[in-house]
């Protein structure tokens, strides 16, 4: 294929890729399949200790004692230090835990000597559910009032009398617990400070930024700290900053001169690590005799701990001129909930898809229907486009509970299909840069320091190169997670693929042409155009027609490297939302409250998508999480004392493979956008919502809290109208 | 640890808050008795074993070996013998993880109480929950971890599956998924999909790669079944 010397770096044409928009097995599988992936968690280096935080148990008491003594006297301690001070008060359940840390040479010892730190504490009310925040006479959590109000509501006249003229209405409760990342690599890193400055390995979503953060902790200059993330073992939004625990590594590692390696255990991760806010909103909604929105109003409390929790804003991704929902943060003494997968829309989701859904039986236009009836626009568009094919997959046409739920067989059974459709926004932001290296042995390396999540961004900064130069992934060598490289962004609400896939482009672009001025130079003509593929290069007028390695040889002494950022790439990028649908089949034990997911589908657009295995694995992921979040998942804590009562995975529950069912991941081939985005979040966004509804449709029972646990369901099967 | 009330303000422990009772389930995780006489060296433990001390070594007590303090082990992994010096009470997780020379850390530690599967090897074949078994009970026995499956340049079947079919993605979970995958496979060679589901049900993902793994399974089943045919 022969191109012209374009101004700037172009997306090929579909039909034109060789190596792109096809199924890349990830190029670090082999070391992740074989255990030879370095994750924070694995580096060990010589003289290295192993330290540990002693947390209190319960938030809002004050320190009567702290006694560090006997914990020193421990076998392999190294150092105990307090983190708080006796007199001093414990505000929420967190980081703020954190009494003291302690040091020692093997990990077990290091808990033994966090089993022998002896403090007691004097206890108040604890505040750790909404009821409590909000009783009139509840202690103020925050110092700035339990309550802040945020937008709305506007016109509550004319949407009440909107609502009241209304042909259907729905009126209820629809609540959402805490949700927690579980990250299955706990939050920490290990500290290397040398005299010549610092190695940081951190478990972390911002390789760039955190080498700066680390180097102010340090007391370093920021170009004397590398920070280095390999390989990470999940982040979910959880893992932007050091934390408490790399500040605490930072202040032993200056004190000791030794290696440090701080990691939270599970039941840390679980108390201090981050969560997604939990909602109650009483809402009322209402349509017209064919099912189209009319008003909805109400009271939506984000339940985000200390902090401000997420939620979108009704009618969400829905058309409703007339909303007036009051959105506001109920704040309790549990640790701020922190950016998850899709920030507040999971939550937005299931408050509108359901109560949505209830119209549609309401009005009898069904769920199918009425979803279409409620978007506009070009996005209602794709998404009317991308209901029929979901319902298509899951075979709405012959299923018989159209417009009525269905009612439980002789053995207890029913069957049903529900649906909800998702968004996010598409695109990147400035920030990033990528070196694309080519030397005259023939070697490639595509280099960025940005982080591989399990996203699948080491293999983007190796396919795009090698899409570009006509050769094989593995031709190409990626070098990702190390701050030393040229910055990455941070992997923050799906950006990473927008921001970094372009200059990665772009940067490949720019080596590729000036190795064809390099050669044209060679040969002593001008004007030539060049055609690299198959691991070939050849010239326009066929005076040059060698292997990519020969073609590298005659670059002699001087290697082509080259650097692009944002600026060289940002018209790769897709703008715009994302749009995607899902549809759920269930069947529900109407005898025990069970229900089993027996079918999940989910189309979902892309732009481009650079590797078609890594999109289906993020959008399965998106899938399996909801499948989790909707049935299982639940932070639960004790009114009485505070303690957390879900600190480890036998009590957090998530998704296993029984729960798993045969699961479609449809990449929207349809969309127009020849540009790339990341779309992780709009995956995980509708899923609970499309099971819920789904449970209705089988059996007539009315799931409005998450999850739907059997004994809910029973509740909503009793209460059937 | 947030398992029980703080009351007395002091980090909740796993240990028996009083001396030993007159049983192996009552039994301090810092003394542990190994050997034939496991059942006589219950009534040893209440004639007084009692926590270890760091510079003791194994000695006979009654018939039964007593372990306590820190023992030297030798552990048959991967086909080598490897020392190490662990405690009664540490686990094989850890043994692999920190106290081998060369560290193993292939083998992943999530929640510490088998729960979650990160942390399977096989024992004489089967898979286990590392984090639940000791050391010192491992003595002579077959240790397989992840890495004694394959490596990089030459990975093994099921793990050349999980690459082929992105059978994993931040791939903290995928050492134990491809253990608990090549024991399924060797129990069950013809295994269908439930099974598999069934099998697996003992190791947890959160990026939600299981439609992916399950998919692995089956392509490295089907690849022993074409090569057995094609014998």
């Amino acid at each position: 294929m022969s191109r012209q010397d374009d101004a700037r770096a172009q997306w090929r044409a579909r039909a034109d890729m060789r190596v792109l928009d096809r199924d890349i097995p990830r190029v670090d599988a082999p070391l992740k399949t074989t255990g030879r992936a370095r994750y924070t968690h694995d580096v060990r280096l010589p003289n290295m200790v192993y330290a540990r935080l002693v947390l209190a148990a319960v938030p809002r008491a004050e320190i009567e004692e702290l006694d560090l003594e006997e914990a020193r006297g421990m076998p392999g301690v190294v150092l105990v230090g307090a983190d708080k001070e006796i007199g001093e008060s414990l505000v929420y359940l967190g980081d703020d835990s954190v009494i003291a840390h302690v040091v020692a040479e093997t990990p077990e010892q290091a808990k033994d000597a966090a089993r022998a730190v002896r403090f007691a504490l004097r206890s108040k009310s604890p505040v750790v559910t909404r009821e409590q925040a909000l009783d009139p006479d509840a202690p103020d959590v925050t110092g700035r009032g339990n309550v802040r109000a945020g937008r709305g509501p506007r016109d509550a006249e004319k949407v009440q009398s909107l609502l009241e003229g209304s042909a259907h209405r729905v009126k209820g409760t629809y609540t959402l617990p805490i949700q927690h990342h579980v990250c299955l690599e706990t939050h920490g890193c290990v500290v290397d400070l040398r005299d010549d400055g610092a190695t940081v390995y951190a478990s972390t979503q911002v390789v760039s930024g955190n080498a700066g953060d680390f180097a102010q902790m340090l007391g370093l200059e920021a170009s004397k700290v590398r920070l280095v993330c390999e390989h990470m073992g999940g982040g979910f939004g959880s893992k932007f900053g050091p934390g408490l625990e790399g500040a605490i590594a930072c202040r032993i590692a200056v004190e000791l001169k030794r290696p440090v390696h701080l990691m939270l255990d599970r039941p840390q991760e679980f108390q201090m690590a981050g969560n997604r806010s939990g909602t109650h909103a009483e809402i009322e909604m209402g349509c017209d005799a064919n099912g189209v929105l009319t008003a909805i109003t109400g009271t939506v409390d984000r339940l985000g701990g200390m902090g401000g929790g997420s939620f979108p804003g009704l009618p969400y991704i829905y058309e409703c001129e007339n909303s007036s929902a009051l959105v506001r943060s109920v704040h309790t003494a549990l640790d701020a909930n922190r950016a998850m997968r899709a920030p507040g829309h999971p939550q937005g989701s299931f408050v509108m898809e359901t109560a949505l859904d209830e119209l549609a039986y309401l009005s009898g236009v069904g769920p199918f229907e009425i979803r279409k009836r409620n978007v506009s626009g070009e996005d209602g568009e794709i998404w009317r486009r991308h209901l029929d094919v979901v319902a298509r997959e899951i075979g709405w046409e012959a299923h018989p509970n159209k417009t009525k739920p269905g009612e439980a067989d002789r053995d207890g059974f029913a069957i049903g299909i529900g649906f909800g459709l998702a968004t996010w926004r598409a695109g990147g932001f400035p920030g990033a840069e990528c070196n694309v290296r080519i030397s005259n042995d023939g070697s490639v390396v595509s280099s960025c320091a940005v982080q591989d999540l399990g996203t699948g961004a080491r293999t983007y900064v190796a396919a795009i190169p090698a899409e570009e130069l006509g050769l094989a992934v593995h031709d190409v060598q990626p070098r990702v997670g190390d701050s030393s490289l040229p910055p990455g962004v941070g992997s923050g609400g799906s950006v990473t693929t927008g921001s970094v896939a372009p200059v990665v482009k772009a940067a490949a672009y720019k080596a590729r042409t000036a190795f064809e001025r390099r050669l044209s130079e060679s040969v002593g003509k001008e004007g030539l155009t060049f055609d690299w593929n198959g691991g070939r290069v050849r010239s326009s007028d066929g005076s040059l027609d060698v292997s990519f390695r020969e073609a590298c040889a005659m670059l002699g002494s001087t290697p082509i490297s080259e650097t692009a950022n944002y600026q060289d790439g940002q018209h790769l990028t897709a703008r715009g939302r994302l749009h995607g649908a899902q549809a759920a089949k269930v069947r529900v034990d109407t005898l025990t409250g069970r229900v089993e997911v027996l079918d999940m589908v989910a189309i979902q657009d892309t732009g481009i998508p650079l590797n078609r295995l890594a999109v289906r694995s993020q959008i399965n992921g998106g899938m399996v999480g909801s499948l989790s979040y909707g049935l299982l998942e639940e932070r639960v804590l004790d009114p009485e004392l505070g303690l957390l009562l879900t600190g480890n995975l036998e009590t957090y529950k998530i998704a296993g493979a029984r729960e798993i069912p045969p699961m479609r991941a449809i990449v929207d081939d349809e969309d127009e956008r020849w540009a790339v985005t990341g779309m992780a979040e709009a995956t995980g966004v509708p899923g609970h919502s499309a099971i819920g509804n789904a449970i209705y449709n089988a059996c007539g029972a009315r799931l409005r809290s998450v999850p739907f646990t059997p004994d809910r369901v029973l509740q909503a099967l009793a209460q059937r109208s | 640890m947030t398992d029980r009330p703080v009351s007395e303000g002091r980090e909740a422990s796993t240990d028996p808050p009083s001396a030993p009772a007159p049983t192996p389930r009552g039994l301090s995780r810092r003394t542990f008795l190994t050997g034939a006489g496991t059942v006589a060296a219950g009534g040893v433990a209440a004639g007084g074993i009692l926590e270890g001390r760091a510079d003791a070594g194994p000695r006979r007590a009654g018939g039964a070996r007593r372990v306590e303090g820190l023992v030297e082990v030798t552990l048959t992994i991967n086909g080598k013998k490897r020392k190490a010096m662990v405690e009664p009470r540490t686990t094989l997780l850890s043994t692999l993880r920190h106290h081998l020379a060369e560290p193993l850390t292939g083998t992943k530690e999530v929640c510490d109480r088998g729960n979650c599967g990160a942390c399977t090897v096989m024992v004489d074949g089967r898979p286990v929950y590392s984090c639940l078994q000791l050391a010192v009970r491992c003595e002579g026995h077959e240790i397989t971890t992840v890495e004694g499956l394959g490596s990089p340049e030459a990975q093994s079947d099921v793990q050349e599956a999980f690459a082929a079919c992105d059978g994993q993605m931040c791939g903290f979970c995928t050492p134990g998924f491809v253990v608990s995958t090549t024991a399924c496979l060797e129990r069950h060679p013809g295994v269908d999909r439930e099974t598999i589901r069934r099998e697996l049900s003992g190791n947890l993902c959160r990026c939600g790669t299981y439609p992916h793994v399950f998919e692995a399974a089956e392509r490295a089943r089907d690849a022993r079944a074409k090569k057995e045919g094609g014998r």
